[in-house]
């Protein structure tokens, strides 16, 4: 050991830059994106001339199908793929930063603060006078809870903490939309509440796109900033910040992003569960376990799941249309359960 | 004991259609609606002093067609311990709302009427005369059914058969073969939903509401005060769009709700929507 | 070229944890800093990294506070591994030891020829090589911390704070991390410590600090920081001392020492 220091020559893959794997991997879901995010506008209800509204759209006509295409299929479209992009990326960077396999975009109490910022709102009756009322109202409960999450965050308190706030967050916020919704002068609006929190995407217009994705998109830049700090938290609080992770600047980063990408997405769309929780699981035997390396693939993957259950719920001829939380916890609470029970399996 | 319980069990069940019978030999002097579609009934045809109690919905002019009726009626929010303590000769539910309750009425041999849903207008007919039978007043349930029937008569229907598709219905449906099938083929013109035929509860999603060809689009009219996500859709730019184009019509949830008179008035606004001059293709 | 505690005192929850430490650590040296459980051993190399604030005194580098440094130059200048931390996901040995070279990379830039070369050596002189591709659950205790070494040898930096780490290790591994951090002394990085086998500390070590209660009680050159008064003192122990085959003096803890009753009593107060 004493000897002189030897430099061992690289092998010939380079293994510590982006693999090519993870670049291919990265590929092929963009692509994946691209091609739902088509199939999604030209699948629908109605048989529907899509050259033809296009072409009324692109030559200026306000045609009724160049509104159904524009303000109708590409918002819905559009939207799955944001909405399914926050929901992944966020699941990757809370699973991550918490060391937690079984971390959810849930976690902190940012969905269902959003949820009872819109409940409020909508009950408060600006729902019939404002168009946007109802995401509005989601996006101001995702604040309040960023704002009391990086309060405590700030203070420097332990990830623990952090879990713990979350998780009396989120049962106070359910305890009180269940009370809003218990107060409801609206019977059957209480139903529709319930239903609409069970996430979909249907008629929403390009209002709602034009509300989530500033706010998503500043909520991405922060969680990716993370990514190489993410990594050397892989060995713990201390050690990453003997490598120049500033922990509270993380912190603030992540809980600030996921209010936004999550706060604006179940906004628009309702709470669709399981994805975030999901998707990094996928993506880590193919991109590797570094938590970092998984935040891109996991978004993207995200956004490839929630644009087929859209696109499943469309095809599926039930009725009423199945609610897209529906059907991505059918999809992932088995996933969930055998991954459980793997990971008993391993730690045995 | 075991044996002492059943024996009374029995006991009970044997005295429950003596109890039912001498009810409807005169008119029950006690009555609980615990149903608003029964409320309603109930509040048209019945001597005020014979309510006892209605449910709270009546009260409600959002939802309820007799909230100045139930003013200072006491209502119930339909718990088995309210009813019974209230002792009542007859209790008035629907037959698919408050099961739990029902059921524990029956067992403590409470006369109950429970009300159905009915299918078409003729159904609607039988229901008053049956609330009005009940309540001991027959020939008021008559003259209802003759006001109906004066009212239908006064609408003129749809001149042409426009296509009509109801969206979002709320506490009602407008399947085929639901009262509000009928209401609209009443009024003379195509029901589309079912025609598209994707969904009972007619929560039909807007771009197949936009490319059913739909001459008109029938809403809920959004009550102040009365919080509904339904109303949300009257902000969408498609759906705006489709007003625009004088193709939507808004009507009241609780004309649509219940069977009673005020099916009449659904009738009425939905032919006197279809035969509006408007920029119609 | 040193690393300076200034009469640092250290409390934590109203416990002090340290006081009055006046400390002047030089680069090219390897120092050992023992002291029974709960001595304080482990917020010193926190405040040596600047993760525990003094509530007194202060930490200089090169007579720069540490406090007023950015955390990146301060992560470039001093690296540390703790005890304990683990590994959080199954990633690949090499993935572990790349992480060192997180304080010299700007944000999103990819690895540079100097990143490959320096996590290289790094692998190469903590043998782990062999386990480059392995990840994180198949890996032995032995092996897991000689990876985590080499985490820490890969920032390269000028000062290398470890915490207990030979604790895991087999006893051919154990002489080789010490002698690789005695070589890494030797190449002119500043080398502190913490351990708990004296006789190995004696027999590596430039200079040992002695650590009691949160106070310092001895620092010198290994023969004469560890006299028997002081074992007997500090540790509750005595020692066998003896010259080896090779003529180098050692030292062995041997027996618990007759009267230190007391003494006894603090050590098993855990820290």
């Amino acid at each position: 050991m004493n000897a002189p220091v030897r430099t061992i020559a690289s092998p010939a893959a380079r293994p510590l830059g982006m693999p090519r794997a993870r670049r291919a991997v990265i590929a092929v879901l963009a692509l994946a994106v691209l091609a739902l995010t088509l199939v999604s506008v030209a699948i629908g209800y109605a048989p529907f001339d899509v050259p033809a509204a296009f072409a009324d759209l692109v030559a200026g006509r306000t045609t009724l199908p160049a509104m159904v295409l524009w303000e109708l299929r590409v918002p819905r479209a559009l939207l799955g793929s944001l909405v399914g992009f926050s929901l992944g990326l966020t699941g990757a960077a809370m699973q991550g930063y918490l060391r937690n396999p079984l971390a959810d975009p849930g976690i902190l109490g940012i969905s269902s603060a959003a949820a009872l910022g819109a409940v409020i709102v909508f009950y408060g009756g600006l729902a019939a006078s404002l168009s946007l009322a109802l995401p509005l109202g989601g996006i101001a409960g995702a604040g309040m809870a960023a704002l009391l999450l990086n309060a405590l965050a700030a203070r420097g308190s332990s990830t623990l903490g952090l879990i713990l706030a979350g998780v009396g967050l989120s049962s106070l916020a359910g305890a009180l939309t269940a009370l809003a919704l218990n107060l409801s002068p609206n019977p059957y609006a209480a139903l529709e509440i319930v239903f609409w929190l069970m996430g979909s995407l249907s008629d929403r217009s390009l209002d709602h796109v034009v509300l989530c994705l500033p706010l998503m998109l500043v909520g991405w830049g922060l969680m990716l900033s993370t990514g190489s700090a993410l990594d050397a938290l892989t060995l713990g609080e201390d050690t990453a910040a003997s490598l120049g992770v500033g922990l509270v600047s993380v912190r603030l980063r992540l809980v600030t992003g996921a209010a936004l990408a999550v706060g604006s997405g179940v906004a628009v769309s309702g709470a669709i569960g399981f994805v975030g929780l999901v998707v990094p699981h996928l993506m880590r035997p193919l991109v590797g376990a570094r938590p970092g390396a998984g935040l891109l693939p996991s978004g993207l993957a995200g956004a490839v799941l929630v644009l087929a259950a859209d696109i499943g719920v469309r095809l599926l001829a039930t009725r009423p249309e199945l609610k897209l939380g529906v059907v991505t916890a059918l999809v992932g609470a088995p996933f969930l359960i055998v991954l459980l029970l793997r990971n008993r399996g391993r730690r045995a | 004991m075991r044996l002492r319980a059943i024996l009374a069990f029995w006991a009970i069940l044997a005295a429950m259609p003596a109890a039912c019978a001498a009810g409807s030999a005169e008119a029950p002097v006690r009555v609980v609606s615990m149903n608003l579609c029964a409320d309603e009934l109930v509040l048209r045809l019945a001597d005020r002093d014979q309510v006892l109690a209605v449910t709270y919905l009546a009260r409600d002019p959002r939802g309820s067609t007799v909230a100045s009726e139930a003013a200072g009626v006491p209502v119930t929010r339909g718990l088995t311990e309210e009813i019974v303590a209230l002792k009542p000769d007859l209790v008035i539910a629907g037959a698919f709302t408050t099961r739990a309750t029902v059921g524990m009425l029956k067992r403590v041999s409470s006369p109950v009427l429970e009300l159905g849903v009915p299918a078409d207008l003729d159904g609607v007919r039988a229901q008053i005369r049956q609330v009005a039978g009940a309540l001991g007043h027959p020939e008021r349930g008559e003259a209802m059914v003759a006001d109906l029937d004066a009212r239908l008569a006064s609408v003129t229907p749809a001149t042409k058969p426009l296509r009509a598709l109801v969206m979002r219905p709320n506490a009602f449906t407008v399947a085929p073969g639901g009262l509000g099938d009928a209401l609209i083929r009443a009024a003379g013109l195509v029901n589309v939903a079912a025609e598209i035929g994707r969904d009972r509860f007619g929560q039909v999603p807007l771009e197949a509401a936009a490319l059913a060809n739909a001459d008109l689009i029938v809403v809920d009219e959004a009550a102040p005060g009365l919080p509904s996500l339904a109303d949300t859709l009257l902000h969408h730019p498609v759906f705006r769009a489709l007003a625009r184009e004088g193709r939507t019509v808004a009507i009241p949830n609780r004309f649509w709700t219940c069977p009673g008179p005020q099916v009449a008035e659904v009738v009425a606004r939905l032919a006197a929507a279809a035969n509006e001059p408007g920029p119609r293709p | 070229m040193s690393l300076d505690l200034n009469d640092v005192r250290v409390t934590l929850d109203g416990r002090t944890i340290l006081t009055d430490i006046d400390l002047a650590l030089e680069r090219g040296r390897f120092v050992g800093l023992v002291g029974p459980n709960g001595a304080g051993k482990t917020t010193l190399l926190r405040v040596l990294t600047a993760l525990v604030a003094p509530s007194r005194g202060g930490v200089t580098l090169e007579g720069q506070a540490l406090s007023g440094m950015s955390r990146e130059v301060r992560a470039r200048r001093i690296a540390a591994l703790f005890q304990g931390a683990g590994v959080g996901w199954p990633i690949t040995v090499r993935q572990i030891v790349a992480l060192g070279r997180l304080p010299h990379r700007r944000a999103f830039a990819g690895f540079s020829e100097a990143d490959e070369a320096a996590v290289a050596r790094a692998m190469a002189r903590t043998d782990v090589g062999h386990l480059a591709g392995r990840t994180e659950p198949t890996l032995s205790s032995g092996e897991r911390m000689r990876a985590l070494l080499a985490r820490a040898l890969a920032v390269e930096a000028e000062w290398l704070l470890v915490d207990e780490p030979i604790t895991a290790l087999d006893p051919a591994h154990q002489l080789d991390a010490m002698a690789l951090l005695r070589a890494a002394s030797r190449d002119g990085t500043g080398v502190v410590a913490v351990l708990h086998d004296l006789a190995l500390a004696a027999r590596f070590c430039d200079r040992i600090v002695v650590l009691s209660d949160g106070r310092l009680v001895a620092d010198a050159s290994p023969e004469e920081a560890m006299t028997d008064a002081l074992l007997a003192r500090v540790f509750g122990v005595t020692a066998e001392r003896g010259e080896a085959a090779d003529g180098t003096r050692y030292l062995l803890p041997w027996a618990r020492s007759g009267a230190t009753t007391e003494t006894s009593d603090d050590a098993i107060i855990p820290g």
